[in-house]
């Protein structure tokens, strides 16, 4: 199997599956193992990518003028 | 602070401190509220219209619907009006929710309709099978012989990979933060996209390769600042 072939089905095995000779080539070949290895990696760190920012006030006030203006909510006090 | 401070350590140090974060956000949603009452009992108040226990429905998920809509469209101001409306629906939906879910699995949900629903209307190009199908330039198999050195492993921190998604062209970038990012799966994404399963899988597949190329460049720029 050659890398252009393995790379081009690799897609579709990356998280899991794959031929025996697909199998092979992905723990022997060092191009292909080292691609498939940082694209695992990628996807790995990509899970610790938490929310770390909060919109800006404006965003409630927003919300609360609208619902206002459409009559579902009284006014509340604004403490966000 | 450790006296020396090297590549892995740092890496380390950031998935701990990563982890912890998402430990803390989560939690928060079990957590009494700050008005004294459990998420449970404020989703059934604002179910009954109570306007305090919606802001605070608010302010416990506010954080995670702007991150998702920041990474989906790149831009703040578009991030912070898909937040307000994605909670705007949630008050005009919120009584039909019926706990089949996770309360924040539903808003969840909700709040990738509303990116995608505004995406779609500024007329982001649909991805077709035939495209992901054809070999193109960029898609050829990599030839980079790598060392151990060159491989990623341990080198990425969360600033860097935060700037490289923003990169992403916006097709890429939504699949990678639907699928990578939020976890969903390919035919849930296959579904809210409007696409097959092996075009998600193609897409994505893409995104991190474009991704790869990015922190790679990044990687070799650093290095080369440090001589």
């Amino acid at each position: 199997m050659t890398c252009a072939e393995f790379q081009k089905i690799l897609p579709q095995i990356i998280d899991g599956g794959g031929t025996a000779e697909e199998q092979e080539h992905m723990h022997t070949c060092p191009v292909c193992s080292d691609l498939v290895a940082d694209l695992r990696y990628i996807a790995e760190v990509a899970k610790l990518l938490v929310p770390m920012e909060d919109p800006s006030p404006r965003v409630w006030e927003g919300i609360q003028k609208n619902l206002e203006r459409e009559g579902l909510a009284k006014p509340a006090r604004r403490n966000m | 602070m450790l006296p020396f401070r090297n590549k892995a350590t740092t890496a380390t140090l950031d998935r701990i401190q990563w982890s912890v974060t998402r430990k803390i956000l989560l939690n928060t949603a079990k957590k009494i509220l700050a008005n004294g009452i459990s998420e449970h009992e404020a989703i059934e108040r604002a179910q009954r219209g109570d306007a305090e226990c919606f802001e605070a429905l608010y302010g416990l998920h506010k954080r995670r619907v702007y991150s998702l809509c920041l990474r989906m469209t790149g831009n703040t101001a578009e991030a912070e009006d898909l937040t307000q409306e994605a909670f705007l629906q949630l008050y005009r939906k919120i009584a039909t929710f019926r706990g089949e879910s996770a309360f924040s699995t539903w808003l969840h949900r909700l709040a990738v309709n509303v990116v995608l629903m505004h995406l779609r209307k500024k007329g982001l190009p649909e991805v077709s099978l035939e495209e992901s199908m054809e070999p193109q330039q960029e898609d050829g198999p990599k030839k980079d012989i790598g060392t151990r050195d060159n491989v990623l492993a341990g080198s990425i921190d969360r600033v860097n990979l935060e700037r490289a998604v923003e990169s992403l062209p916006p097709g890429y970038r939504i699949i990678f933060v639907l699928h990578d990012v939020e976890g969903y799966e390919h035919n849930e994404i296959a579904e809210m996209m409007g696409c097959s399963i092996g075009n998600s899988k193609s897409q994505l597949h893409k995104a991190r390769m474009k991704l790869r190329d990015l922190l790679k460049q990044s990687k070799a720029e650093k290095a080369a600042n440090r001589r």
